[in-house]
C-alpha cells in the first residue's frame, strides 16, 4: 500500500527534523556544564595513575615502574585506576500528560524532560559513561553514536495518559535516571523503585511540573480532561478545589521523596518555567555525588 | 385594540405568551451555567473530590426573576401596550375631515389645538381612517391622506389674522360639496362669524360633527383713540364672565429706534361685562413713537391694535409776518390757520429762529415774502430733511420780487408780478371756483364745495415743471395751490391769502381737509371713509394670525374707503397702511366690531382641546427589557467569577450602559496637554485638511524639517502636530504649514479670527497650494481657487514675489531658488515697504522689520522634506543626483524659513554686512 510507506517517510521526515535541534539544544546545554564540574578527562579510559607499591612476587616485570625504581633501590609497580564505565539508564515519561505547558510562552513538561535526559546523557557520555534507556530498547552503550540513538527513541511520543516507568533490563548497580511528572498511579514508580533498590540500582527521581500544576489558577465551572481525554472531572467552582488539589499534591510530592529516602535514591522537582540549566547541573552534581559515593 | 386597566394593547394577542413565562421559569432554572472545558494533566489528582455545595448548579432565584421580568417586559412590549388610548365608541371609518376656524381668536391656543388635532390624527392613523384638513380662513382643497401624512404638515398650519369671511366659506362651501361623504371634526375659535351655522348644517348633512374648542373666552383689543390728551383703550371679550383682568403694553421705540415696552396699563373687566376701558396719558413726545398696544401674555392678532397718525400730534409753527400791528383778530393772518389746527395738531408760535431748533413738522409761513439769509439757510435744510413748509400768498409776496426772475428756492413756482384779481369791485368777471381736483393730486376724492370762490391770487409764471407742480387749479386753470419737493421735504404754495381776504377757502370745511391730505393735521375725523376717498394705501407692513408684523413685500395697495369699512379678510389683511406720508393702522377689531361667542346646537357634541396624551409604551418596555438582560449578563458573569477576570466582562459593561468617558473631560485634558506639549518646545505645525495622505505626507515632511534643524542648527523642536484651526490654539507655533486641497472645509468665523490674531502676533503660514505654481496663483487651478477662498478673510498685507535681498535668502543659507518637490517660480511674501532703498555699497536693502506673516507658494515643500519613521526619504524628488540636491535645496529654504520665524530680521541687520559680504565673494 502506498500511503503507509509514504506516511512513513513523512513522519521520518519529520522526527529527523526535530531530532536536530533537540541535539543542538542538548548539546549547548551539556557544553555550558562540562567545565569544571566533572573534573574527568576524556583521554584514554582505565589509564590514571593511582598509586605506587613494591612490587611483589607475582607482578609482571613490564609493570614495574622504572622511573620511580630508579630513585631507589626498591622495585615500585605502578597501579593503574581501573575504572569501570559506568552505566547509566534514563527513564523520561513519554506520556501524553507530559505534553502540557500552561502557558504558550512555557514549554512543554515533556520538551523540558526530554532536554533534560538527552543532555544529560551527553554529558555522562562525554564523560565516558555508558547511556541507555531503561527498557529493552536501547541497552547502556558509550559513545557518540549512542546520543542519537537516545535523541531518536527520546523523541517517540508515547499515547498513553500517563506511562509507567519502564523497570525491565536494569543492570545491577547501574546508576538510573526516571524524569517524569508522577501525575499516574503511583504504584509501578514504586514497583520499579524497589525492584531497581534490589538490583543495586539508585539514582534520581526527576519531577518535572508545570507552574499551574502548583497553582491551580481555575474558578468556575470547568470540566477537567487529562491530555490524552481519558479521565475527566467537572466541577462547579473550580476554585473551591484548589486548596484541596495542592494538599493532594503536597502528598504526592512527599511519597516520593519517601520512596526516594527507602531506596537510596534522590528527588528533585523542577517547574518549566525555571531555567533549564540549573536543573541539568542539579541533575548532574546530584549523579555525580552519588557516584562518587558508590565509587 | 383592546383596553386592560387604561392601557390599550394593538397586540393584545401576543399576551398570551406570558402563558409561557412559568414553563420557561423551569427550564431556565434546570440549566445551569455552560462549563469551560480545560486540559490539565493534575486532573488524575482532582478525581474523587467533589463539589461543597450541591444546590450550586442551579442558577439563584433572584437571577431567574430578572431574566423572567426581562422577557415579560419584552412581551407586554411587543404587544403595543398605550397608555391613555383614546377609547372612540363612535369612531367611524369612512373619511375625517378637521375643519378649522383657523383665525386669530384661536392664536393664542394654537399649541394646544395643533395637539388636539395630532391627537385626532393618531387616532385616525390607527382605525386607518384618511383625514382631510381644511381652514375655514384660508380653504384649500383638503386631500383625503393618511394621517401619518398629515401629521407631518401640521406644522405647516397657521392661524390667519381675520375670521372665515363670506368669499371664505363660500370657497369652503364649494368645496365640500365636491367632497365624499366624510365625518367632521370641528375646531372652534370659539367665535362666531356669519354663515357659521349654514356650514354646520352642510356639515352635518355629510356625516357625523364634533366640536372642540378651547376652554379660554376669545379677547382683542380695539384701536386705541386720542381723546383730550389721553390715549382711550378698549378691551373686548366674547362672552361676559368673572372679573378678569388684563395687562396692556405700549410698544414703541426708545430714541435710538430700539423696539420697546414705552408703558403700562391694566384694564378689568368687571364681572358681566364683556368691554373693558382704560386711559394711559403719555407725553406728546413718547406718543408720536408708539407703534402698537398688546394685551401682555396674549398671543394673537386681535390682542395687538397698531398706532398710527391718529396718535400723533404733528407740531405745527405758525410764523406770523414782521411788523404786524395791533389789528382785529378775524383779519389776523393766521387766525384760520389756527382755527383748522387747533384740535388736532400743536401749535407753536413765535419767530423762524426760535422755532426751527424745535424741529417742528410743519411751518406756516403766511405772506411772508422775504426771509433773511440767517433764516432762508436753516430753513432750507430743515425741508431738506423733510420738513413740510406751507406758504400762503398775500399783498407783501405780490408786491415783492420773491421768484420773480428766477425760481426762489423756497418757493414752489415762479411768479408773476402783482398777481390778479377776478370778479372784485374794479375788475370784470366773477370769482373763480375751483376745479376738481385732479387724479393724483393729494386732495382727489375731495368734494369741492360750490361755495368756494378765488377772487384774487398771486399767478405762477407758465414753466416746464409747472403742470406736474400744480395740485389744486381753479375753474379756469390756473394754479392755486403748488407744490414741489425739495429731497426729503416739500413746499406748498397756496396762492390766496390764510385769511378770507381773498378767497372765501379758509371758511369751508374743504380747508380743513386739505390740511389733512397735506398731513398738516391728523385726526379721528380722517378714518371716515368720505375723507379717504379716491386715495389707495398701500400695506406696509402687516400681521399674521398671531400679531407678528412683517413686511408686506409686494401685496396689491387697497383703495381708502374699503381700508376702514370692509371686514378683514385675504385681500384685506390687518396692519400698517401708507400712503407717501401718512400712516393708517387697520386692525383686527375696529372701534364698533363686537365679538360674540359661537354658540352650538344641543345635539352637537362639544369638547375641550384637553385630551390625556396617548403614551405608547412600548420602547419603555423594551428599553426596560434590554436593562434587565444587560443587567442579568451582568450578574452571570460576577456569579461565575469571571465578572473581573474577564476583559469581555468590563467590555460588555461599557457597551451596555454606554460608559463612554466623559468626552469632554478628556478634551479639556486634551487641550491642556496639547498646549503643555505644544509649549514646552519648539514645535512645527501643519494644518489638517481632512485629506489623509495630505496631512501624512505634511507631518512626514515637518518630521524631516525638524530632523534637519535639529542636526544642522541650534533649533531643536519637538515631533511636529497637525492643528486642527477650528478647535487647537494656534499661539504656540512659530509656523503654521498650510497644504492647499481643493476640498478642506473653510474654517469658521471663529478660526479666522484665531488666525488673524496669529498673524498680527508674528506667527507665520506658509500656504503650499501643491501644483507646482501653474496657475500663478490665479483661479485657474482648484488649489489656487480655493487658496483664494480660504485666504479672503485673512488679515494679510500686500505681497510681492520674493526679492532677490529678502532676508530669507540669508537667514541660515544662502539661497536663490527655494523648490520643494517642484522648482516653481515665484514664493510671495510681504511687499517691501516703497520707501526702501538700497544704499550705495550695500548688497541689499533695508527691508521691512519684523516676520512676513504669509509665504505662499505651490512647490510642495513637504513631499520634498517628507521623511519615512526610518529617516529615508518618503517620495522621490527629481532624478538622480540633481534631485537630491534639489531635496537639501528644499530643506536650506525650510531652514531659513524657520530661522527667518524665529529671528526676524537678524540677518537683515546691518552690523552683519561685512561678513555677509565676505561670505559672497565682494
Amino acid at each position: 500500500m502506498s500511503p503507509a510507506p509514504l506516511s512513513l517517510r513523512a513522519g521520518a521526515e519529520a522526527e529527523a527534523a526535530r531530532l536536530p535541534a533537540l541535539l543542538a539544544r542538548a548539546e549547548q546545554l551539556a557544553g555550558a556544564v562540562l567545565p569544571g564540574a566533572h573534573g574527568r578527562r576524556r583521554a584514554g579510559t582505565g589509564d590514571d595513575f593511582w598509586q605506587y607499591r613494591p612490587a611483589q612476587i607475582g607482578d609482571s616485570r613490564r609493570s614495574i615502574d622504572h622511573r620511580r625504581s630508579a630513585r631507589g633501590d626498591q622495585e615500585f609497580v605502578r597501579e593503574r585506576e581501573w575504572q569501570i564505565a559506568q552505566s547509566v539508564m534514563l527513564w523520561v515519561d513519554q506520556g501524553a500528560s507530559m505534553r502540557f505547558a500552561s502557558h504558550k510562552a512555557l514549554p512543554e513538561k515533556a520538551d523540558r524532560a526530554r532536554l533534560l535526559g538527552l543532555a544529560l546523557a551527553i554529558l555522562l557520555l562525554r564523560g565516558g559513561e555508558r547511556v541507555g534507556l531503561t527498557g529493552t530498547a536501547l541497552p547502556p552503550r558509550r559513545g557518540r553514536p549512542q546520543i542519537t540513538r537516545l535523541a531518536e527513541l527520546l523523541s517517540a511520543p508515547d499515547s498513553r495518559d500517563y506511562a509507567p516507568p519502564d523497570h525491565r533490563g536494569m543492570l545491577p548497580h547501574a546508576r538510573a535516571v526516571f524524569v517524569s511528572d508522577f501525575m499516574g498511579d503511583l504504584a509501578p514508580v514504586q514497583e520499579a523503585l524497589t525492584k531497581a533498590a534490589d538490583r543495586g540500582v539508585r539514582g534520581l527521581l526527576y519531577h518535572v511540573l508545570d507552574p499551574a500544576e502548583e497553582a491551580f489558577p481555575f474558578a468556575g465551572r470547568t470540566i477537567f480532561e487529562s491530555v490524552g481525554g481519558t479521565l475527566r472531572h467537572e466541577t462547579l467552582k473550580a476554585n473551591e478545589l484548589r486548596e484541596r488539589y495542592l494538599e493532594r499534591l503536597a502528598e504526592r510530592k512527599d511519597a516520593l521523596a519517601q520512596l526516594c529516602a527507602r531506596t537510596g535514591w534522590r528527588y528533585g522537582l523542577h517547574h518549566t518555567d525555571a531555567s533549564a540549566q540549573s536543573a541539568l547541573l542539579w541533575l548532574h552534581g546530584a549523579l555525580d555525588a552519588r557516584q562518587e559515593r558508590a565509587a | 385594540m383592546s383596553v386592560l386597566g387604561g392601557i390599550g394593547f394593538t397586540a393584545p394577542w401576543l399576551l398570551l405568551a406570558l402563558l409561557a413565562l412559568p414553563i420557561l421559569w423551569l427550564i431556565l432554572r434546570a440549566v445551569p451555567p455552560a462549563p469551560i472545558r480545560r486540559r490539565f494533566p493534575g486532573v488524575a489528582l482532582l478525581l474523587g473530590l467533589t463539589d461543597d455545595e450541591s444546590a450550586s448548579d442551579r442558577t439563584p432565584w433572584w437571577l431567574l426573576l430578572l431574566r423572567m421580568l426581562a422577557v415579560a417586559a419584552l412581551i407586554v412590549g411587543l404587544a403595543g401596550p398605550v397608555l391613555n388610548p383614546q377609547a372612540a365608541p363612535e369612531q367611524g371609518d369612512g373619511p375625517l375631515l378637521i375643519v378649522l376656524d383657523g383665525s386669530w381668536a384661536g392664536a393664542n391656543e394654537w399649541d394646544r389645538q395643533i395637539a388636539a388635532i395630532e391627537a385626532q390624527l393618531t387616532r385616525a392613523g390607527r382605525a386607518e381612517r384618511t383625514v382631510g384638513v381644511l381652514s375655514l380662513s384660508s380653504p384649500e382643497v383638503p386631500n383625503f391622506q393618511s394621517a401619518e401624512a398629515w401629521r407631518a404638515r401640521l406644522a405647516g398650519l397657521s392661524p390667519e389674522p381675520w375670521q372665515p369671511t363670506a368669499e371664505t366659506l363660500a370657497r369652503a362651501e364649494e368645496i365640500i360639496a365636491d367632497l365624499p361623504d366624510f365625518d367632521a371634526i370641528w375646531f372652534s375659535d370659539g367665535l362666531d362669524f356669519p354663515g357659521r351655522e349654514d356650514l354646520l348644517n352642510q356639515l352635518r348633512a355629510r356625516g357625523a360633527v364634533e366640536v372642540h374648542r378651547g376652554q379660554g373666552t376669545p379677547f382683542g383689543i380695539a384701536p386705541a383713540t386720542f381723546r383730550d390728551g389721553v390715549i382711550e383703550l378698549t378691551l373686548r371679550r366674547a362672552e361676559a364672565g368673572p372679573e378678569r383682568v388684563a395687562g396692556i403694553e405700549a410698544q414703541g421705540r426708545d430714541p435710538a429706534g430700539n423696539a420697546r415696552t414705552l408703558a403700562r396699563a391694566t384694564a378689568t373687566f368687571a364681572a358681566g361685562e364683556t368691554e373693558a376701558t382704560t386711559s394711559l396719558s403719555l407725553p406728546a413726545e413718547l406718543r408720536g413713537r408708539l407703534t402698537s398696544f398688546d394685551i401682555a401674555g396674549v398671543r394673537s392678532a386681535g390682542a395687538r391694535t397698531l398706532a398710527d397718525d391718529g396718535l400723533r400730534r404733528r407740531e405745527v409753527a405758525l410764523i406770523r409776518g414782521r411788523g404786524e400791528e395791533e389789528g382785529l383778530q378775524l383779519l389776523a393772518p393766521l387766525h384760520y390757520i389756527e382755527q383748522a389746527l387747533a384740535p388736532s395738531a400743536e401749535l407753536i408760535e413765535g419767530s423762524l429762529s426760535d422755532v426751527l431748533p424745535a424741529n417742528p413738522d410743519v411751518i406756516v409761513l403766511a405772506d411772508i415774502a422775504t426771509l433773511a439769509p440767517a433764516e432762508a439757510e436753516p430753513l432750507q435744510t430743515w425741508i431738506e430733511d423733510g420738513g413740510l413748509l406751507i406758504r400762503f400768498a398775500g399783498p407783501q409776496v405780490a408786491a415783492s420780487d420773491v421768484s420773480r426772475g428766477d425760481e426762489d428756492p423756497l418757493m414752489p413756482v415762479r411768479l408773476r408780478a402783482g398777481g390778479r384779481s377776478v370778479g372784485g369791485a374794479m375788475s370784470w368777471g366773477e370769482p373763480k371756483s375751483l376745479a376738481p381736483f385732479r387724479n393724483g393730486s393729494p386732495f382727489f376724492g375731495l368734494p369741492v364745495p360750490e361755495d368756494v370762490t378765488v377772487s384774487a391770487q398771486v399767478m405762477a409764471q407758465p414753466d416746464p415743471t409747472l403742470a406736474e407742480r400744480v395740485i389744486a387749479s381753479l375753474s379756469d386753470g390756473t394754479p392755486l395751490v403748488t407744490r414741489k419737493t425739495v429731497e426729503q421735504g416739500q413746499i406748498v404754495l397756496f396762492h390766496v391769502t390764510a385769511t378770507a381776504e381773498w378767497s372765501t377757502l379758509p371758511l369751508s370745511g374743504l380747508f380743513v381737509q386739505m390740511m389733512e391730505r397735506l398731513a398738516v393735521s391728523s385726526g379721528a375725523s380722517g378714518t371716515e371713509p368720505g375723507n379717504l376717498d379716491g386715495t389707495t394705501w398701500t400695506p406696509l407692513r402687516v400681521m399674521d394670525g398671531f400679531g407678528t408684523l412683517s413686511e408686506a413685500g409686494t401685496l396689491p395697495g387697497v383703495a381708502g374707503p374699503r381700508l376702514v369699512s370692509d371686514a378683514t379678510g385675504p385681500d384685506l389683511p390687518p396692519g400698517l397702511y401708507g400712503t407717501e406720508d401718512r400712516r393708517l393702522a387697520r386692525n383686527v377689531l375696529t372701534e364698533d366690531s363686537r365679538l360674540t361667542p359661537a354658540r352650538w346646537p344641543a345635539d352637537v357634541p362639544v369638547r375641550g382641546l384637553e385630551m390625556p396624551a396617548e403614551r405608547p409604551l412600548a420602547g419603555l418596555l423594551l428599553s426596560m427589557a434590554l436593562v434587565l438582560l444587560v443587567a442579568d449578563v451582568l450578574a452571570t458573569l460576577a456569579l461565575s467569577g469571571l465578572l473581573l477576570r474577564r476583559a469581555g466582562g468590563t467590555l460588555a459593561l461599557f457597551l451596555a450602559f454606554g460608559l463612554a468617558p466623559q468626552a469632554g473631560e478628556a478634551q479639556e485634558d486634551d487641550a491642556e496637554s496639547f498646549a503643555v506639549r505644544a509649549a514646552s518646545e519648539v514645535t512645527l505645525a501643519h494644518v489638517l485638511t481632512g485629506n489623509e495622505e495630505v496631512d501624512e505626507v505634511a507631518r512626514a515632511g515637518l518630521r524631516g524639517l525638524s530632523d534637519t534643524l535639529y542636526f544642522r542648527t541650534s533649533v531643536e523642536p519637538a515631533l511636529p502636530t497637525g492643528v486642527d484651526i477650528e478647535r487647537d490654539a494656534l499661539a504656540f507655533f512659530p509656523i503654521l504649514y498650510w497644504p492647499v486641497t481643493p476640498d478642506q472645509p473653510q474654517p469658521s468665523d471663529a478660526a479666522y479670527g484665531k488666525l488673524n490674531d496669529y498673524l498680527r502676533s508674528g506667527g507665520l503660514i506658509l500656504f503650499d497650494t501643491r501644483d507646482a505654481d501653474i496657475a500663478g496663483f490665479g483661479a485657474a487651478s482648484p488649489n489656487g481657487r480655493k487658496l483664494q477662498e480660504l485666504a479672503a478673510p485673512l488679515d494679510i498685507p500686500p505681497l510681492e514675489p520674493l526679492p532677490g535681498d529678502h532676508v530669507l535668502t540669508r537667514t541660515f543659507y544662502l539661497l536663490q531658488d527655494f523648490p520643494g518637490r517642484y522648482t516653481g517660480r515665484d514664493i510671495w511674501v510681504e511687499a517691501a515697504p516703497p520707501d526702501a532703498e538700497r544704499i550705495e555699497g550695500m548688497p541689499f536693502r533695508n527691508l521691512n522689520d519684523g516676520v512676513t506673516p504669509v509665504v505662499i507658494g505651490g512647490n510642495d515643500w513637504a513631499a520634498a522634506w517628507a521623511v519615512r519613521r526610518d529617516g529615508a526619504p518618503l517620495v522621490p524628488i527629481g532624478r538622480g543626483f540633481a534631485g537630491e540636491r534639489q531635496r537639501e535645496l528644499a530643506y536650506r529654504f525650510g531652514v531659513n524659513l524657520v530661522m527667518h520665524v524665529l529671528t526676524g530680521n537678524y540677518k537683515s541687520d546691518q552690523v552683519h554686512v561685512p561678513a555677509l559680504l565676505d561670505r559672497l565673494g565682494q
